[in-house]
Parts: C-alpha cells; structure tokens; sequence
C-alpha cells in the first residue's frame, strides 16, 4: 500500500526501543540489576547479527557464537594484561601462563598491550575467520543446511582448540581476575551504568544502522537471494560475495558483542563459544522474529530475561525449564514470523477492518478494470 | 567479431550421465531476431537454454556471444555480457513485494559495496512503474509477489527480464498458463522487442509461434531437424515425422 508511511512507522517503533533501553538507569539503581540488564542487551546484539544472516539472507548460522567467543577473548587477553597482581611470574606473564609453566608471553599475545589493537582484533579476528570460512563455503555453493552444520562443526573445533591450548587461553577456566577497561577516563565497571550505556547504546546503533542496511539495495538482493538463490545468480550479481559480505558483517556485530560480553562478565571463557549459547541465539532471534532486527534483538531480551527471573524464583525452580519449553512450542505454533508478528498482526486486523466498511467496491472495480486493459501502451 | 551472428554454438554437445540430451548442435543468431524453438518433448530445447545461459556446461563445443566466448564462463558473468533468462518454471521472489522484484532485476551496478550505500525509492522506480503497466501489474506493486496468479507470475516474469535489459533474452514457454488473449498481449510485447534485444524462445503453442516469429528452428532428439519460416516448416516431411507420435504440428 504505502511503504513510506510503513517505513515512518518502522523508524518511530525503532526509536520508541531504542529510548525504551536507554531510560532504564533513570529508574533502576540496583547495580546487580543493571549488570543483568546489560547481559540481555549484550544477548540482544548477538541475537539481531544473526537476524541479519538468517532472517534477512537465509545463512542459518549455528556457528554464530565463534564470532561471539573470539570477540571476547580478544576483550580480556587486553583486560589481563593490565591487571596488576598478575606479575606472580618474571615478565608479567597471566597467573595461568606461569601456572603452566610458560616462560615469556607468546607472541600473538604481545600486541594486546595495546587496547586501540585489542579492540580492532575483537572485530578483525571474527570477520577475518568468518570470510575465510564463507569463502569456501559460498564459492562452493553450499546453501541451506549444510551451512548449518559446517558452522557447527567449525564451533566445535574452535571451542576444543581453545580449550586444549590451556597454556595460552587459560583452558576450561578461561581468561579471569580481569582489570577494568578505562576508556577516555571512563572506568567501565561491570556494575555501573558507563557499561550499561554502551551496550545499550551500541544497540541502538546496530539498530538504526542495521535498518539502514537491509533497505539498501544491497539488503533487497540479500533478500532475493534468501528466496531463491539460483535465480540471483541469473541476473548477473555474484551470490557468494553477497553471501559472503552479511556472513561477515554479521560475524564482526557479533565480535563487538563478545567484547561487550567480557566487560559485563569480568571474564572469557570457552563456554562464550559453546553449543549451548550459540544454539540459544537461533532461539531467541526465532522467538523474537528473525526477520526484524528489533524482533530479533526483543526475543533475546525476553527469553533471557523471562529465563533468569524465572530460574531465580523459589516457586519455579523446578519447573522453569518447562515454562521456557512452552513459551517456544507457543510461538512457533502461533507466531512463526516470531513475538514481533504480533505488531503486524494487529496492524493488519485494524486496516482490514476500515477497509471492509469503506474501500472494497472500489478495490474490486479498479481490479477488474486492471484485467480489461490489454493494449500496450507504448 | 566475424560475421552477422550475434549468438552462435557450434558442435554443442550436452550429456547427463550417460545420456546425450543434445548432441553436434548448431545454431546461429542475428542481433535482433526473435528465434523460436521447437520440437517435441525431449528434443532438448531446455538444456540449448540452458547451456547458453551457463546452467549447463557443454561436454563439447562452443558458444559466442558478440564474438566473444563464453562457454566456460560462470553464469553470473554470462549475465552480465547481457543474456537474461527466464525458466519453465516460475522463478522470482515470492515474499518480495512486485516493487523490489523488478528493482533486484534492474541494475546497472552489481558490486556488493557499491550497493551498500545506494537507498531504494529513488527515481528510477519510476521506469518500474511504466513496465509494470505494460504487464499489467501496476496495482500489485507493493504486494509480494508470491500472493499472484500463476499467470500474473509469468508477467512479472516477462517484466523481471524487461527490467534487467539485457541484449539476449532466452525464453523458456512464456505463455504457459496463460488465456489465449493474454498469449495475444505477450506476442505483441514481443514483436515490439526485437530489433533492440535478440530474442530465442522456447514455445509450444504455434499460433504463439507463428505470430512472433521470423525463423523456427526445429529440434529433435537434441539435433536441428530443421529451420525455416513457419510455412516451410509445416510442410517439412521430416518435421511431420518428428510431431506423428505427439499430435502433429499444427495441434495448436
């Protein structure tokens, strides 16, 4: 009908979320409850870079949490450095590094001295292994749910890496004891609400630059392409370097989340990186509706939110899990477009209901009226 | 570039394990014929389709294009030296509305950056909106395509290949479906191609046929049997051998 009006609708929807999250330390001062309000918004980032490969380009990737994982460790091999008592060994090696017997500071850990490099490497390292994974993947034409299972395979052998080179990451325990990021004199504690402002401000950013993406023309051939792939190639465009582009941009989003991850957290662990998360965001980006980004972003915050207040409630200790399993078969029975289908929804029963009183006639006639003109018109 | 022909393929040869779909396969076009192909089923009309358009690569043989050869190239690169296909079965963005269809067709740029800072809704919709008039779709612009008629989707299909421009338009049975008045609009749209755009079109229905084209070419058992003007080829003995088993030529 009107797309601009939609679009005006969809920019004023975007905007009320993005104060929505924004306005939370004005009304909570409970330091614990804004460090788990940060965890959710952190989650939410996650869950909308898989909307952008998933919903908007049809990549379902299970692998999403490498990204997620490598972007944390990246955050804290920095944070570790520069905690203070870490000098139990000559060379202020890491306390798990001295423990293992390990002499001087492997090489690759040396530039993390750096916060300006820590920070370019929790973005650089994710894209710069997802583009070498999508490379063959996409230039092999590997579509559908092979990609789903090459991701998870690739998960899994990053994650035993990690867990195995117990020298260098720190193994099962992860990298711990972080100090606190000071940025342009801004201490980013875990519990204060400096830290809550970036995560939920870094959302709000992915928000609107997200949006702005998948209405490029860029964003539109992604979507062919999640319809029907074959036929893109068809009309000229190079379907895996698309392909290949929204795997890494939704790999680097989601590399700034890890590190984003390891402030709330105070530490990095190969959990960050486990089966477990990185199924729970194709989760959340279902539940919240894969195919928006603030959808997307809603169904992490809520499934999380709904599973921690649950899981610490006496009453549903035991029974939360069953809970959480009916709240899923729920949507995707009724809500398979996801919770933010109910915003569509109910726009639609309202339009059709002023529609019904007033416009049909004339719908029909201009239909009929579209039939009887045959003659080309040039 | 020797000689008249803008799409030629010489000694094609086509094999699906075992199976020799089309064998020593010639064929040669002019810039700005309407072509038709047609032949019984099996005959391998498709798979010559395919093979110019890239879907297929021939066992043997080659293709030009403008002189230039294309017949190991990758078929997004044969679609950018400007061969737009359109397939037997309807093809296109189901939960794209008919607006973003035609816009994912029409592209002058193809590149993944140059595309990620380039907003839809410019003017150039405009031309979208005068070529969804001349298929008739022009009220169904913002609605996704996958809620039209199987009719209506071979319009938007004809529009798609429109809307992409390309010199050579391979046609696979474009009328399909369609009501004898609406096989009469396609023929005219199509007669007011040529001349700007080469056009080779598969097709069943000879009165289709017989109204768009200039030369026919016959195909059976993956061989030209014949070529020639509709006259010629209904009075070809052989031709009328190939159709005995399905109907006769002039079924339709």
């Amino acid at each position: 009908m009107n797309s601009n009006r939609q679009a005006i609708l969809r920019i004023i929807g975007y905007s009320i979320f993005c104060a929505a999250i924004l306005a939370v330390p004005l009304f909570v001062d409970d330091a614990y409850l804004l460090n788990k309000f940060a965890r959710y918004l952190v989650f939410g980032i996650l869950s909308l870079a898989l909307s952008l490969s998933w919903g908007y380009a049809g990549i379902l990737n299970l692998g999403q949490a490498v990204s997620f994982g490598l972007g944390s460790y990246c955050m804290a091999m920095a944070l570790k450095l520069r905690t203070i008592p870490i000098q139990t060994g000559a060379g202020g090696l890491p306390d798990f590094m001295v423990w293992n017997n390990v002499k001087t500071l492997p090489w690759f850990w040396q530039p993390f001295h750096s916060y300006t490099f820590a920070i370019f490497a929790g973005i650089a390292v994710p894209t710069v292994v997802a583009f070498l994974l999508g490379w063959f993947v996409f230039r092999a034409r590997v579509n559908g749910v092979y990609i789903a299972i090459i991701t998870l395979a690739m998960l899994v052998v990053i994650n035993l890496v990690i867990i195995d080179q117990q020298s260098y990451t720190g193994g099962f325990n992860g990298i711990t004891d972080l100090t606190t990021l000071t940025l342009f004199g801004i201490a980013f504690d875990a519990y204060s609400t400096a830290t809550y402002y970036l995560a939920a401000i870094t959302l709000s950013l992915c928000l609107f630059l997200g949006l702005a993406f998948v209405n490029s023309k860029t964003g539109l051939i992604l979507q062919a392409i999640r319809d029907d792939e074959t036929r893109v190639w068809y009309f000229g465009y190079d379907v895996a370097a698309y392909q290949n582009f929204i795997f890494c941009v939704s790999a680097a989003i989601a590399g700034f989340a890890g590190m984003l991850y390891t402030l709330v957290m105070e530490f990095a662990s190969p959990t960050f990186l486990g089966v477990p998360i990185s199924l729970s965001i194709v989760i959340w980006c279902a539940v919240g509706g894969r195919s928006s980004l603030v959808g997307s972003a809603l169904g992490a915050i809520v499934v999380t939110g709904v599973q921690g207040s649950l899981s610490e409630t006496p009453a549903f200790l035991d029974i939360w899990m069953l809970i959480m399993g009916a709240l899923f078969i729920f949507v995707v029975l009724f809500l398979p477009n996801g919770i933010i289908s109910l915003v569509d929804v109910i726009a639609r029963s309202r339009a059709r209901h002023s529609r019904d009183t007033a416009a049909e006639p004339i719908q029909a006639a201009k239909r009929s009226e579209a039939i009887s003109r045959q003659s080309v018109s040039r | 570039m020797e000689g008249k022909n803008f799409l030629e393929l010489k000694k094609i040869a086509v094999e699906f394990s075992g199976f020799q779909a089309v064998s020593d396969l010639d064929l040669d076009v002019a810039k700005g014929e309407l072509r038709c192909l047609i032949g019984p089923n099996g005959a391998g009309k498709t798979t010559a389709l395919d093979v110019i358009c890239g879907k297929v690569k021939p066992k043997a043989g080659q293709i030009t294009l403008n002189g230039q050869d294309i017949t190991r190239l990758p078929e997004y690169r044969i679609a950018r030296r400007g061969v737009g296909r359109k397939f037997q079965v309807p093809s296109f963005f189901r939960e794209l509305s008919v607006r973003d269809n035609l816009e994912v067709a029409y592209c002058k740029r193809l590149g993944v950056f140059s595309n990620v800072v380039r907003f839809r809704r410019g003017a150039e919709t405009d031309g979208l909106e005068k070529l969804a008039e001349l298929v008739g779709l022009q009220d169904f612009l913002d609605q996704p395509a996958g809620f039209l008629s199987h009719g209506q989707t071979q319009w938007l299909e004809i529009a798609l290949l429109l809307a992409q421009n390309s010199e050579l338009i391979l046609m696979d049975e474009p009328t399909a479906g369609m009501t004898s008045q609406e096989t009469m609009h396609t023929a005219k749209i199509f007669n007011a191609l040529k001349g700007r755009h080469t056009l080779v079109v598969v097709e069943h229905d000879m009165a289709f046929v017989r109204e768009i084209s200039d030369i026919i070419t016959v195909m059976h058992q993956g061989k030209v049997l014949a070529e020639g003007r509709a006259a010629d080829i209904q009075s070809d003995p052989q031709v009328m051998e190939a159709y005995l088993g399905s109907g006769g030529i002039l079924h339709a």
